[in-house]
């Protein structure tokens, strides 16, 4: 086993041992689990820039284990895969530290962490998975790590919400296990490979193809949350506030939106997929989901379920933009699962002080407090707008490549679906931030934390301002040399034959 | 003057007021509006056209001075100094203006518009501006002025969504969104009728043309003079600006536009004198000047679109045009704000808060239901509810219903402009369909 073999497993290792080690430890070695937690998430950071470093000097990053007969345990580094590596990475480094700070007097703190790694595994497992059968492992792995975070808390509404998300994801991975399995015995093959290895078959199982391609958005959208799927996402909110991070923006959600792009690009192949009639279904199942999402969000006044409904709509910007079938529209879907991801770890880490520091839960709590949290809440309006779309922020780039690529596809009508969307982002973003700046304080909050002269304790207010400022920077520097945008490019054009 | 030096100060005029913006480092300046304003003042002086690109910055964005720009560069430049002299006068009396970030924010995003060279960077400065001119009218500690920055709200997003269209339009229609060849790329497009149509109304909306001035009254209403001249500098004379800058003008002829443009001015004018100016209690008069001048200048875009030779033989005056009402904008400031320090009964008396016109209808629906006993939408539900047996299912409808109605309530001055733009960009569409068969 030579660097380029061994880089994908260690990779994964940075986060699987420190985890396995954690389970192991006391609840008070404090120090102990906070430096394994920050050294493995810091090494993570540092062996993905080695790869990312690798891919652009032309190395090859491949791990192959035998798994079953004729099929491999496969991890591979291409350009798509160290998209989401990467957003993983960076994002659990932040989240790390934030958890740490937010979970200071809690108990089971283990526990938490413990699983909080594994799902970090799984999620970058399912990023380098080479093969269809290695990311329905992961992808597995990732429901099965998530549920004990969701009923972190012990209470009857968090079991009751783990067991709505363990029945959805459950069922959604029987679906996606049986869909893998007729394929493999459609194809005998089940290798990601560029521009699909479906287009080869004969045309008489093409209708059989149709139908597996149903059930792997069925399976896939249930974590994408993609309507009518999507009831487990704003139940899991009750989760702690570091652990709703993790859902809506770094691995869960995230890992349904990039199977719907692994199948769509890496599975069927874009071409073959819009020659079979599948992308104008999905395209629209993902615009309504759009509009569905954000009519949810508009009359919920629990700023995380807000915020949920909110995730329900965007991240199905991710899944348009691949269904449009046009270049254009991919790049801004693929833009979007780095953005979205940015912008709303920021909205929930924001979420999460608000709550940790003043009690405040729900939105009609909010007067003021902008005041009182000046830098949380500047972290919050950047997300906020960078979620509306506002220029110069990483949203607004998303949704310009999506309404090219929507006339570069002839899809006029999705130009309507990004203008409403956008409305209904503004109309239920936009008030929130109205009470926060412009309303007066209460004489007192719900339940007031002190923290000496600072707003919050810094390990929950340093995550959301970087994030903050990633919001800014990835708007301001999309079209910088190795930048995002010219990163999403080069996939993009290795998933069209023209 | 070398190239680095210009190419800094156009970076710095900028970048000194969103510095500046930040609480924790103006508040240890003395005069810093003032300060922050200088480069831009230099740049006034700078007397050689140059640009820079930086195609690393959002999507390749240019900024650059020429002689049209100078003009408003230099409007600009004098009518923020006034600003910032008003805001700090004001404000010495009541201590730390809490608004300064604000107005810098606003003032970085109005020059910016005026530096821009391409449509993606003046989008771009305009939404900042935009969204900062939001925010100092809703910090306002008069109703009437924070229920402006509503509905201003309101228009700005339904502004902003039509301008992104088109500039999408432009975007299929060209590689290269610079304002240097824009206009005749534009010209020779079979889009360009809709493209226009989608710039002539977003910018209406940002301006306050009317019929969608509704906003500004109720701003000036009781607006003080610092922000009663930075509503004219920003919103208005730089949408204005990008109204030049976005459309072909001098390269296509346009008679339908046109022809609706030079209605639309024309009426405007009628109706502010007769209904008005000579209605308007005194402090919202400059909200009224505003929209005539507004009016002059659409009716001087409507003739260019019918005869584009007028633009290319007058087009140059329309800086020297905006300088001019600018100045005459902020005479009149001057004096207001002199004459209410002098005559306290010049405080303005209570502005009429009851719903806007366009609201009007919408709640008169509701009302007119409720008073003939047929209470419309709760009508309409337990109508619908009705044909539904099961509790749950009852249960279901009732809450989206509730939805529903809350929304409408809640939102109705957005639901109305939402439902008129989508008539409006229907109508539009099926004109430019037929004018492509």
């Amino acid at each position: 086993m030579n660097w380029s073999t061994a880089l994908p497993l260690l990779v994964l290792a940075s986060s699987l041992l420190p985890g396995l080690m954690i389970f192991f430890l006391a609840e008070e070695r404090v120090i102990t689990r906070t430096t394994l937690n920050l050294a493995g998430a810091l090494l993570k950071i540092v062996l993905v820039g080695a790869m990312f470093w690798g891919i652009l000097h032309g190395q090859h990053f491949e791990t192959r284990l035998p798994l079953l007969p004729g099929l491999d345990l496969v991890l591979r580094a291409g350009p798509l895969s160290m998209l989401f590596v990467t957003l993983s990475a960076g994002l659990w480094l932040l989240t790390t530290v934030y958890a740490v700070g937010y979970l200071e007097d809690s108990p089971y703190r283990s526990r938490f962490f413990g699983f909080f790694s594994l799902c970090v595994t799984a999620s970058v497992g399912v990023a380098l998975a080479g093969n269809l059968i290695t990311f329905v492992l992961f992808y597995e792995l990732l429901s099965l790590c998530t549920y004990p975070l969701i009923v972190h808390r012990g209470t009857e509404v968090a079991r009751k919400a783990g067991r709505s998300y363990l029945a959805y994801t459950l069922c959604g991975g029987a679906l996606l296990l049986l869909s893998t399995v007729w394929l493999y015995t459609l194809a005998g093959t089940l290798e990601f490979t560029e521009r699909g290895f479906l287009s080869g078959l004969d045309a008489s199982v093409h209708p059989q193809l149709m139908f597996i391609f149903a059930l792997l958005i069925a399976a896939l959208g249930v974590k994408a949350a993609l309507i009518p799927l999507h009831g487990w996402l704003p139940q899991a909110m009750v989760a702690p506030a570091p652990v709703s991070a993790l859902l809506h923006a770094v691995a869960v959600v995230k890992a349904g939106a990039f199977g719907i792009v692994r199948v769509v690009y890496d599975v069927y192949g874009i071409e073959f997929a819009t020659s079979l009639g599948l992308t104008l279904p999905l395209a629209i199942l993902a615009a309504a989901t759009i509009i569905y999402g954000s009519l949810r969000a508009l009359f919920q006044d629990e700023l995380k379920r807000r915020l949920a409904f909110s995730t329900v709509s965007q991240v199905s910007y991710i899944v348009l933009g691949i269904a449009l079938a046009s270049p254009l529209a991919a790049i801004g879907g693929l833009l979007h699962l780095v953005h979205q991801g940015v912008q709303k770890i920021t909205l929930f880490l924001c979420a999460g002080n608000f709550a940790e520091t003043l009690g405040i839960h729900k939105i009609s709590e909010m007067n003021g407090v902008g005041r009182r949290m000046p830098w949380t809440m500047s972290a919050f309006t950047i997300g906020a707008l960078g979620m509306i779309g506002a220029p110069p922020l990483a949203g607004f780039f998303s949704k310009w490549y999506l309404g090219l690529g929507a006339l570069d596809a002839d899809q006029a009508w999705v130009i309507w679906i990004l203008a409403t969307s956008s409305v209904l982002n503004a109309a239920y973003f936009l008030p929130i931030l109205y009470l926060a700046w412009f309303k007066k304080p209460p004489a007192s909050w719900p339940a007031e934390r002190s923290f000496g002269n600072k707003e919050t304790a810094w390990t929950l207010l340093v995550p959301p301002v970087v994030t903050a400022i990633m919001t800014v920077v990835l708007g301001l520097l999309a079209s910088a040399p190795f930048g995002l945008l010219e990163w999403v490019r080069l996939i993009v054009i290795r998933g069209y034959a023209q | 003057m070398n190239g680095v030096m210009s190419a800094s100060l156009l970076v710095t005029a900028l970048g000194l007021p969103l510095v500046l913006a930040f609480p924790a480092l103006h508040r240890r300046l003395p005069w810093p509006v003032h300060l922050a304003l200088l480069p831009a003042v230099a740049l006034v002086f700078i007397p050689v056209n140059f640009w820079i690109e930086l195609p690393w910055f959002q999507l390749g964005a240019g900024l650059g001075l020429n002689a049209q720009s100078r003009w408003w560069l230099a409007i600009s430049v004098m009518v923020w100094a006034l600003v910032a002299t008003f805001l700090f006068t004001a404000d010495r009396r009541d201590g730390y203006p809490p608004q300064t970030s604000l107005v810098l924010l606003s003032m970085t995003g109005q020059l910016g518009a005026v530096l821009a060279i391409d449509m993606v960077s003046f989008f771009a400065f305009t939404t900042l501006m935009g969204y900062a001119c939001v925010g100092l009218l809703l910090a306002d500690a008069d109703a009437t002025t924070r229920r402006a920055g509503r509905v201003y709200l309101v228009l700005l997003i339904g502004a902003d969504i039509l301008l992104l269209e088109a500039m999408l339009m432009a975007a299929t229609i060209t590689d290269n969104l610079g304002f240097a060849t824009l206009a005749y790329t534009i010209s020779l497009s079979n889009s360009a009728d809709l493209y226009l149509s989608l710039v002539v109304v977003g910018f209406a909306l940002k301006v306050g043309l009317w019929p969608l001035h509704l906003w500004l009254p109720l701003a000036y209403a009781t607006a003080r003079p610092a922000t009663a001249l930075l509503l004219w500098i920003g919103p208005v004379a730089t949408g204005l600006l990008g109204v030049v800058r976005w459309l072909p003008l001098g390269q296509m002829a346009a008679p339908i536009p046109g022809i609706l443009l030079l209605a639309i001015g024309t009426v405007t004018i009628f109706y502010v004198v007769l209904f008005g100016v000579m209605r308007a209690q005194r402090t919202p008069l400059p909200a009224y000047v505003v929209i005539i001048v507004t009016a002059n200048f659409v009716i001087g875009l409507g003739a260019c679109l019918i005869d584009p030779i007028l633009w290319n033989r007058y087009g140059e005056s329309a800086p020297i045009f905006m300088f001019i009402a600018g100045l005459g904008v902020a005479i009149m400031m001057v004096n207001f704000q002199c004459s209410n320090a002098n005559d306290k009964r010049s405080r303005p008396k209570p502005v009429d808060r009851t719903a806007l016109k366009m609201e009007r209808g919408f709640n008169a629906f509701i009302a007119w239901g409720r008073r003939t006993g047929m209470d419309t939408l709760p009508r309409f539900r337990a109508l619908w509810l009705a044909k539904w047996d099961g509790l749950w299912q009852k249960r279901i409808w009732q809450s989206v219903f509730d939805s529903g109605e809350y929304f409408l309530q809640r939102w109705s001055f957005a639901v109305t402009l939402f439902l008129l733009l989508f008539i409006v960009t229907l109508a539009l569409l099926l004109l430019d369909a037929a004018s492509v068969q």
